[in-house]
């Protein structure tokens, strides 16, 4: 059954997620989106594909406290599936204040949902001017950040080019993988934020081989990259940017040149993910597994992790395991320490 | 084995549900773009009436408290009643930019109701409104107690209750973790049962509140009926068709009774026979079968289809209880009877 791609934009109240929704929505683009919108009103264009839902967060019984769900979301993309297909996707606006975490296990946690629908992306919109403030003061802004495929960074003209270089590096601590896309009024081609394919296991293998490398290496004082030792083939290499200020979410990067041990890294994430589920926001993997000839790929949110075994590596091709984690509070040494005990032979 | 299929319809476009009237004597599908198809539920079965119904599809299509007639919600705002002997659906309530989630009639006392996010409508038999009620998220199910007396809301973490004939709209709440979604009562009026999110059921008896936790299942369960005498509830939603026992002081500490399949595919439809101990049931991939609930070998009436997305969504008998009729997704209705099964067990 073929999937229909599903968009979630995030953003702090007067980002300018509605601007960009009337764009997606009155632009010909020769696409039809439905769009659910947590407030009708504020989409003034009057079109049979746009539903309203409130916000309503399902906790899974089955032990887990961090399995949280959108019920409004299971109900509103079970009726919209039982429309003949009129549409090419769909757009979830979440609330300006929304954890964007229980929006994407809806779409791994929900049997339903996760047969017919796939979560392509998830784009936040940002004000370039208030959102240094915004970081500071709530914990959400810095979620939606953190949990962002793509970034669209708003309203560039309201500032001076330091300060937009200045929110871009306070971006970049939290969320150091995500696309980021300078903007005026959300006046950014479509193409650039829908069909990315963020949680797309084979996708981020075959177009964007380098999704795993940090965006921009152009960091602040207070990151403590730690380059690896390429001579050393012995014991495997590691790099980790490690922030120690605010905020709390950062992003962090793992390599090993070495094969890794699958059992000895299931045995390891698994225990992570149940131990640290509720703080790793998202986290996304290639890995180089001894004994395998395929390239593993896992990709996960919070406690729900996916993974696939993908293409062969090729002949002549630098086989190396990579993994990315954003999350609150990472102990980047802990991890480092994890991930090295997780090597082959 | 072939399939002892009588006669069967390609709408040319996806099925999401079926239904038939309180007299048993029509049966509606509801379609991906709004429109309903008609039938008479016999062996004659002419050529189905097409009704222009919702501007986007049929969230909830039950029969109607008038026994002939059906009643529709959409993700129009609209509610409609269907007579089948009337070319035109009536047009009963319509709230703009919302959806009508579910709908429901009541079997005796003539009461509607229906829901549009957290909020419940009750209507009379004249169709005005008795009241109107929040629930603390949008229901996922709602159902009218046998005798109409009661109405019951499912919602996260429990279920709401009404007397139908009482002024004030303050409901009773029955408490328990999780999302509820179907509903449904036993038809003595005394229990009611919830499919929830997680592949479980739960119940509560009314009056000693005792409850009931019916587990293991591999997905939710969407498709619940009580057999003829009421003895068992059969159950969709894993590879067997799942019969509680409702007798001898069940289904507390009792094994169900485990009908059909186990062949990795699950079952998505049952439909208890009206009258005789004996259940059809559909699968995921499109097999249909009828196991009699006494111990005798089940009937292949339907064999699995091989191509995706052509599973049974609905599964309806008339009220003699002749006629069987099955939709599958992707747009095949199919009427098997009685008496094309009993031949296509003699050819066989």
């Amino acid at each position: 059954m073929e999937q229909i791609p599903v968009t979630v934009l995030t953003g702090y109240l007067g980002a300018g997620k509605t601007t960009l929704l009337n764009r997606i929505l009155s632009e010909t683009h020769g696409k039809r989106y439905a769009v659910i919108v947590n407030e009708f009103g504020e989409i003034g264009i009057d079109n049979d594909l746009v539903v309203g839902a409130d916000e309503e967060i399902f906790e899974m019984n089955n032990g887990c406290i961090c399995c949280t769900v959108r019920g409004d979301l299971i109900r509103v993309m079970g009726g919209l599936m039982k429309r003949a297909r009129n549409f090419d996707g769909i757009l979830i606006e979440t609330t300006g204040l929304a954890d964007p975490g229980p929006v994407a296990q809806t779409f791994f946690a929900d049997p339903d949902v996760a047969v017919r629908a796939k979560l392509d992306s998830i784009v936040t919109v940002v004000d370039a001017r208030h959102v240094p403030e915004r970081l500071k003061d709530s914990q959400e802004a810095q979620e939606q950040i953190a949990f962002a495929d793509a970034i669209l960074l708003n309203k560039t003209d309201l500032v001076s080019k330091e300060e937009l270089e200045n929110v871009e590096r306070m971006i970049r601590r939290i969320n150091a993988f995500a696309k980021i896309v300078p903007t005026e009024r959300c006046n950014v081609p479509l193409d650039k934020i829908l069909g990315l394919g963020g949680f797309d296991l084979n996708r981020i293998l075959t177009h964007e081989p380098d999704f795993l490398e940090p965006a921009d290496h152009d960091h602040s004082e207070d990151c403590q990259d730690e380059q690896c030792d390429h001579s050393d083939h012995d014991h495997g290499h590691h790099r980790a940017h490690d922030h120690e200020h605010d905020p709390s979410i950062m992003s962090l990067s793992l390599i090993a040149d070495r094969p890794i041990d699958g059992a000895k890294f299931e045995n390891w994430i698994g225990e992570l993910r149940a131990t640290k589920g509720p703080d790793l926001l998202r986290y996304k993997g290639i890995l180089d597994v001894a004994g395998r000839d395929a390239k593993l790929a896992i990709q996960g949110v919070h406690m729900m992790m996916e993974g696939s075994n993908l293409a062969a590596w090729k002949a002549g091709e630098k086989r190396q395991s990579r993994l990315v984690f954003i999350g609150r509070d990472l102990d980047a040494e802990a991890l480092k320490k994890g991930f090295a005990s997780t090597y082959g032979g | 084995m072939p399939s002892a299929i009588e006669r069967q319809w390609n709408f040319d476009l996806p099925l999401t549900s079926l239904a038939v009237n309180r007299r048993g004597d029509w049966i509606a599908g509801a379609l991906g773009d709004g429109s309903l198809r008609l039938l008479p539920a016999n062996f004659a079965a002419e050529e189905p009436k097409e009704i222009r119904l919702h501007d986007g599809v049929s969230l909830s299509l039950q029969p109607d408290a008038d026994d002939h007639a059906f009643l529709s919600g959409g993700d129009d705002g609209k509610a409609f009643i269907i007579d089948p002997a009337l070319d035109a659906p009536t047009l009963i309530k319509e709230h703009k930019n919302q959806w009508i989630d579910h709908v429901a009639a009541s079997p005796l006392g003539e009461f509607r109701a229906y829901s549009t996010g957290k909020n419940i409508y009750l209507l009379d038999d004249a169709g005005e409104e008795k009241f109107t009620a929040a629930v603390p998220s949008s229901p996922g199910g709602l159902a009218f107690s046998p005798n109409g007396k009661r109405l019951v809301a499912s919602h996260y973490n429990g279920v709401s209750l009404w007397w139908t004939n009482a002024k004030e709209s303050v409901p009773a709440r029955l408490i328990w973790k999780g999302s509820h979604l179907g509903l449904i009562w036993h038809p003595e009026g005394k229990i009611v049962i919830s499919a929830m999110q997680e592949p479980a059921l739960h119940g509560w008896r009314l009056g000693d509140n005792n409850e009931m936790q019916m587990q293991g299942y591999a997905a939710k369960v969407r498709s619940m009926g009580f057999t003829a005498k009421t003895r068992y509830l059969a159950t969709g939603g894993a590879e067997q068709v799942i019969c509680w026992p409702f007798f001898g002081g069940g289904p507390w500490g009792k094994t169900p009774l485990m009908l059909g399949g186990g062949d990795g595919r699950l079952v998505t439809c049952v439909a208890p026979h009206p009258k005789d101990e004996m259940l059809a049931a559909g699968y995921e991939d499109g097999m249909v079968i009828l196991a009699p609930l006494d111990g005798r070998m089940e009937i292949l009436i339907h064999p699995p289809v091989a191509q995706n997305g052509a599973g049974v969504v609905g599964l309806v008998w008339n009220g003699d209880g002749d006629c069987l009729f099955a939709a599958l997704e992707n747009g095949y209705l199919m009427l098997f009877t009685l008496e094309s099964v009993k031949q296509s067990v003699t050819h066989a």
